[in-house]
């Protein structure tokens, strides 16, 4: 009988068609939105994302990336003196404005690394070298920075274009000459204008002398040391707060950075709320898609239903009837809805278009919720049949 | 002549209305009636006398508000609706007027339904349903759907299903009204030869008078009640009709 309520799901390809467009549609909704919602929040620990050191010492008093408390330069010797630290370097971050030649004021987020070890720099370089921050008044900027911060021109067609910063372009930080020999690529940040990279020293030096520049120290574990054992003996032995660099959010008590920027957002911020809204409603009208496709599939099969129940079919077989089909079609929509999710996610990644972080766990809270509406449609229909008179099979 | 044994059905003072005051329909009233085992009888009367409600208490599908009715020696009157849910899939086979196959299910596996529902396996399912749909004359049409076939040959589908569980009654309702005349006269021989069974007893519910000719019996319904029951069909044929 299962295999006949199957066949029947199957028979009718428009009915079908339409049942897992729905469910399918709804998948989509509820995935996507919410991996939006999550790829945004994701931008909170950019830097962490960025900078890919093992280990971060901060100030005492900070509580997620985006919040520096600079520390004197002193610090770092204390750091690297902790046993167990292979080795320890400054860096700076800022947001600043920045003078472009236009005479155009543009906020920026200034990161200075050391020279030395390029601790922090940027994975990967679209044009230019690393080293050629050594050389002076030299900055590296980000892809999309450069194409925010670029030259408005005429175009051939007449009308304005921008085009993007290059090396060679130059601007100017608090009146000092930043001239760019590089284009990186990283990751967009949720606060803050677009990355502009250079040498530890030259940030002081941009920053107009601030009395302490040191916003995080970035620390390596001697081999055989894990990152969070050498984050409690710097805490130990500095007083300072040391952080690991994991980025699954999905704790919120221990020491990566990343996880308590998200969750420090999270609680701090009106974005979950004003972002939520938007992904609480992609789900409502997801559940109310699939909830009403497959209630409408039940409702068109009540009278044949009935039939198999004047017939002697037992509540038993019927209700199994329904949650097979239940189940089978949300299965297949989720398939396809997520599957779609998936692609477009991709196709955003790649246009560096709004994030798209696919958790694991989204897949599986929109399977649970696909399935919860499909079976719930199911019982709805299981007590439509339930109640439905067998003797109506004789009324025309 | 009728001994005990040979009744199948007896329904005894059994009432049944529909809706409450104003709008209180009595369908069925002190309704006495009587089929035997091996016969064909109708229950033949104008529109809205009550034939479909008593054919619905017979079959188990409705409980009459007082009354008995007793099916091969089984009150349904005291049945709870699982029970009666087992008594139909064991003891019943339906025919309808609207034919109410299933469009989304192959002929041969609308023949399955109640010998799956039996707990039969899909191979002898299948198996006993492709013999059944070679009786009425549809081999080669099982895995075709039923809105591809004519009136009639959907109606023969539902005789096939109605017995392919071979159910000793067999209950049909206004089973060739939606079918031309030629076509009725030949669902109703089928039916008749399909049927006929020492033990079975078949009741069909029909105004359609060009069939009465295939009933042992025919009972007459007027206002909820049996006004006669004749023995002779061909008579009531002139008489009436
Ligand atoms: N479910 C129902 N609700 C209300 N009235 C009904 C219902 N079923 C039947 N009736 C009424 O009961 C009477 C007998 O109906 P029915 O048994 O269908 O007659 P027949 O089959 O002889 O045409 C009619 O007046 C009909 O309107
Ligand atoms: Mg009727």
């Amino acid at each position: 009988m299962f295999r006949l309520a199957l066949n029947m799901l199957f028979g009718d390809r428009a009915k079908l068609a339409m049942l897992l467009c729905g469910l399918a549609f709804s998948a989509l909704l509820m995935a996507q939105q919410t991996s939006v919602f999550f790829g945004i929040m994701s931008w909170t620990y950019t830097p962490v994302v960025n900078i890919r050191a093992h280990v971060w010492v901060s100030d005492p008093m900070v509580e997620q990336a985006n919040d520096a408390k600079p520390m004197r330069d002193t610090e770092l010797g204390r750091v690297r003196s902790v046993d167990g630290v292979a080795w320890a370097a400054p860096l700076h971050t800022s947001f600043l404005q920045a003078r472009m030649v236009d005479g155009n004021f543009k906020l920026i987020t200034l990161v200075g690394i050391d020279a030395d070890t390029f601790a922090g720099a940027p994975a990967q370089l679209t044009q230019g070298r690393i080293e050629d921050l050594r050389l002076p008044n030299t900055v590296i900027v980000d892809e999309w920075g450069a194409q925010l911060m670029g030259k408005s021109v005429k175009g051939p067609d007449g009308k304005m274009q921008t085009v993007a910063l290059k090396p060679g372009d130059v601007f100017e930080i608090n009146d000092i000459e930043a001239r760019i020999v590089g284009i990186c690529k990283v990751r967009r940040a949720f606060t803050g204008g677009p990355f502009v990279y250079t040498t530890y020293d030259r940030a002081k030096t941009y920053t107009l002398g601030a009395r302490r520049t040191l916003s995080f120290m970035l620390a390596e574990p001697a081999p055989g040391i894990t990152p969070s054992e050498l984050c409690e003996r710097i805490e130990r032995e500095t007083g300072l707060k040391a952080w690991t660099s994991d980025t699954v959010i999905w704790d919120w008590s221990d020491r990566s950075l990343a996880r308590n920027t998200f969750w420090w957002f999270w609680k701090n911020t009106g974005i979950p709320f004003s972002f939520g809204t938007a992904v609480a409603l992609g789900l409502f009208v997801g559940i109310a898609i699939s909830g009403q496709t497959f209630y409408s599939f039940v409702l068109e099969n009540l009278k044949y239903f009935a039939a198999i129940k004047a017939m002697g079919a037992s509540m038993r077989v019927l209700a199994g009837m329904l949650i097979i089909q239940a189940v089978t079609a949300g299965l297949i929509g989720f398939g396809l809805g997520a599957g779609m999710a998936q692609a477009i996610g991709r196709v955003m990644i790649e246009k560096g278009m709004p994030p798209f972080v696919m958790f694991p766990q989204i897949l599986i809270a929109t399977l649970v919720l696909t399935m919860g509406i499909s079976i719930v449609s199911a019982i709805i229909g299981i007590v439509k049949v339930s109640r439905v008179d067998a003797a109506t099979v004789f009324r025309g | 002549m009728s001994k005990a044994h040979d009744i199948a059905v007896t329904t005894h003072g059994v009432d049944i209305s529909f809706g409450t005051g104003e709008t209180k329909v009595t369908a069925l009233q002190q309704t006495e009636f009587t089929a035997r085992r091996g016969e064909l009888i109708m229950l033949v009367g104008p529109s809205g006398c009550g034939k479909t409600t008593l054919l619905s208490v017979i079959a188990g599908t409705l409980k009459p508000d007082s009354g008995t009715v007793e099916v091969f020696g089984q009150r349904l009157d005291k049945m709870n609706q699982a029970e009666l849910t087992a008594f139909r899939r064991k003891h019943l086979g339906f025919v309808f007027q609207s034919f109410n196959l299933i469009p989304t299910l192959s002929v041969v596996e609308n023949v399955m339904v109640p010998l799956l529902i039996q707990g039969i396996s899909n191979d002898e399912a299948r198996r006993r349903s492709i013999a059944i749909l070679e009786k009425v004359g549809l081999k080669g049409r099982e895995d075709g759907k039923p809105n591809a076939l004519s009136g009639g040959q959907q109606q023969r589908v539902a005789i096939a299903r109605a017995l392919v569980h071979e159910p000793p009654l067999l209950i049909c309702d206004e089973p060739t009204s939606a079918l031309d005349k030629d076509t009725g006269a030949q669902i109703m021989e089928m039916v008749r030869e399909l049927s006929r069974s020492p033990d079975r007893c078949v009741v069909v519910v029909t105004h359609d008078f060009r069939i009465f000719r295939f009933a042992d019996r025919i009972a007459e319904m007027e206002d909820g009640r049996i006004s006669r029951v004749v023995d002779d069909p061909l008579s009531i044929t002139q008489q009436n009709f």
